[in-house]
């Protein structure tokens, strides 16, 4: 219109166009650009924050137990101020609540930063290893590799590699199910891992009715989630796979909030799309399988965190990762505390415990206005 | 082109677009054989859109539109023709030189994250980020901001920055959406039906706003609209397209004429002109004098 010079002059002050835009002043971007440095800072502030409350987590976690601990005895563990190799609460706390909190860290940790990469990606808030049958394949696959008594081949990671196998087939199932003429739905996408989760679900019960009893008792742990003392080369092996995703999944944070506003959007700024599709469903194969051979089918972790760090911190995925990696690992931890203290000396699985806090949190979310769902 | 041309002397000689036998269907396992034209979503379309002009392209729903915005971005590739961005062929052109020419705007995003408006507008700066192989999460630079404001301030959205996009009437998210494609800095901006949904008033703001940029930065507009009046007030040239093809492309004195409205769109219109512009106006017949070809054509 303002180029073309018809078809008439008149039309200039009749069709009421915008005045001339007055002139931007440049003080304004002073506001804005101290703000940015803060958002910088604030970065190192949340994760600074969020280290030391898992810090703290770690020591809570600690004293709690079949045998609550004094501070005192506590401390003089910790400070190896005692000496002598029958200390009871040095064992205790070095050889078993220590491995075992450390793994509640990294397993809610891989849980949540993959459910807060995979809800990104799917674009839908209800997202998670569980939900879109990635989990209930590693699952699965780590029955069959016990099945067949394949769990010591590779060096004793025969299971996680099964489970590995089993949760990048379920992916790879649920995204070929979903694709349809080279596009995603994600809906169908969400559909079909809900399908996908029930129907491996069904046969890991089943192989419950075929299994002699010790592989049986495993089997229904990992249809429960639960956690207990690892070994320490699973705690070192699953501490390298999430150290590497997280530098993978952060790689691609900047990529990952602009899919979740929506795909094509991101393509046309230059995402490439299949490349953090690919990246994101490998990681979360690999995490999910290593998480669910040590630890069973663990709910409700990778779904929720994000969701609570998306209210406290925004939606911005270079903090919000990161910070759901932390705050999963605590809640995982307090978890297991729970449920290795309510009724010691036996023990709840930790996948209750989860699922009662996430249940609600669910309901709560579906009720609230705060998200819209398939809008 | 030289009319044009002797109204602003900077425009270059280049066209924005040069679309030659462009053809595309979508890849489906149950694929017509190739000469059944019919399964061609785009239809060997030929036109060009020059520099600094705004088009708008209208048809009826299903007529490729939205397909020929992806086409031009690079979203889905054609399968026949060829498509020339400033002169280079878009087919050769990276993602990212693309991504820093050419801005586009889609219909249905999705609003369940709850980003900020100043997060929203920055993400236009992606094709612009310097990240270093060892940045790891990469944040913007101080540029970066300055353009991401002043396309706040553009489209009136700068009061916004801090608020989440979820709590935003749909008018602000438009605005917030211009300013991201605004902040890419583009040389063409590609929007697809960018009043939908919008009041009156919304409907304004955002003409306005692409007006002014449109002015100011002799930024080209490619823009899809179901709304043929506010194509004929705001498009230099309008582009018809029918089942894939194009009808005709030209300024909208000549384009919206009701025999060719009612060949595109299968009824009749009235066409008057608009008391103020003077451009055509489009309006439908009321009730008694309205006859449809179909059924007159049945009779």
């Amino acid at each position: 219109m303002i180029v073309h010079p018809s078809p008439s002059a008149s039309q200039t002050s009749l069709s009421d166009p915008p005045p001339p835009a007055p002139p931007v002043p440049l003080r304004i971007y002073e506001g804005l650009a101290s703000w940015q440095a803060l958002r910088a800072r604030r970065w190192y502030a949340v994760m600074g924050a969020m280290t030391l409350l898992t810090c703290g987590a770690i020591v809570f976690c600690l004293q709690f137990g079949a045998h609550a601990l004094t501070m005192a005895e506590l401390w003089s563990a910790l400070t190896f101020s005692t000496t002598g190799s029958e200390d009871v609460p040095r064992v205790i706390i070095w050889d078993i609540r220590f491995p075992r909190i450390l793994m509640g860290l990294f397993v809610g940790a891989s849980l949540a930063i993959t459910g807060a990469a995979l809800q990104a990606l799917v674009r839908n808030p209800l997202a998670d290893p569980y939900v879109l049958g990635i989990s209930s394949g590693a699952a699965l696959g780590a029955t069959i590799g016990l099945a067949l008594g394949l769990g010591a081949i590779v060096g004793g990671f025969g299971l996680p590699l099964f489970a590995f196998i089993g949760g990048g087939l379920s992916i790879v199932l649920v995204y070929s199910i979903a694709a349809s003429q080279g596009q995603l739905p994600m809906h169908q996408l969400l559909l079909a891992g809900v399908i996908v989760n029930a129907v491996c679900s069904a046969l890991m019960m089943f192989a419950t009715s075929i299994l002699n009893p010790a592989s049986l008792y495993r089997v229904v742990l990992w249809l429960m989630g639960t956690l207990s003392v690892p070994s320490i080369p699973a705690l070192i092996g699953i501490g390298a796979c999430l150290l590497i995703a997280i530098v993978l999944l952060l790689r691609e944070s900047q990529a990952l909030n602009l899919l979740a506003v929506g795909e094509d959007a991101a393509r046309s700024l230059g995402v490439d799309s299949n490349r953090v599709q690919r990246t994101v469903f490998l990681v979360s194969a690999v995490l999910t399988g290593a998480v669910v051979s040590v630890s069973g089918m663990i709910g409700f972790v990778g779904m929720v965190v994000p969701h609570l760090v998306r209210i406290l911190c925004g939606a911005d995925h270079r903090l919000l990762l990161p910070v759901s990696a932390l705050g999963g690992g605590i809640l995982l931890m307090v978890a297991d505390t729970v449920a290795r203290t309510v009724v010691a000396p036996a023990e709840i699985p930790v996948g209750v415990i989860t699922a009662l806090i996430g249940g609600p949190f669910f309901i709560y979310l579906l009720m609230t206005r705060k998200y819209r769902f398939f809008a | 082109m030289s009319q044009q041309a002797s109204v602003n002397a900077v425009v270059s000689p280049l066209p924005a677009f040069e679309v030659r036998q462009l053809s595309f269907r979508y890849d489906s396992v149950h694929c017509r054989p190739s000469s059944d034209r019919t399964a061609w979503v785009i239809n060997e379309m030929e036109f060009t859109v020059r520099q600094g002009e705004i088009v708008g392209v209208i048809g009826p729903n299903g007529s490729g539109k939205s397909s020929l915005l992806k086409l031009l971005a690079k979203l889905v590739r054609p399968q026949e023709g060829a498509i020339h961005l400033f002169g280079s062929d878009l087919g050769t052109l990276s993602r990212e030189s693309i991504s820093r020419q050419v801005a586009y705007m889609p219909q249905d995003l999705s609003y369940d994250f709850p980003f900020s408006v100043l997060d929203m507008v920055l993400m236009g700066r992606f094709p612009h980020r310097r990240g270093g192989l060892w940045s790891l999460v990469g944040w913007e630079q101080q540029e970066d901001l300055a353009v991401a404001e002043e396309a706040m301030v553009q489209t009136d959205v700068r009061h916004l920055a801090n608020r989440m996009i979820t709590t935003l009437s749909a008018g602000e998210r438009q605005r917030v959406l211009l300013a991201r494609a605004l902040a890419q800095a583009p040389r063409v901006l590609m929007l697809d039906e960018p009043t939908a949904h919008l009041d009156l008033n919304h409907q304004l703001d955002v003409c306005r706003i692409l007006q002014q940029v449109h002015a100011q930065l002799q930024m080209t507009v490619l823009l899809v609209s179901h709304d043929i009046n506010l194509a004929s007030q705001y498009c230099d040239r309008i582009l018809v397209m029918k089942q894939g093809t194009m009808v005709c492309i030209g300024p909208p004195q000549e384009v919206i004429h009701p025999q060719v409205l009612t060949e595109v769109y299968g009824c009749q219109v009235l066409v008057d002109e608009h008391p103020d512009t003077r451009l055509p106006r489009v309006s439908l017949p009321s009730q008694d004098r309205h006859q449809t070809v179909g059924i007159s054509g049945m009779l």
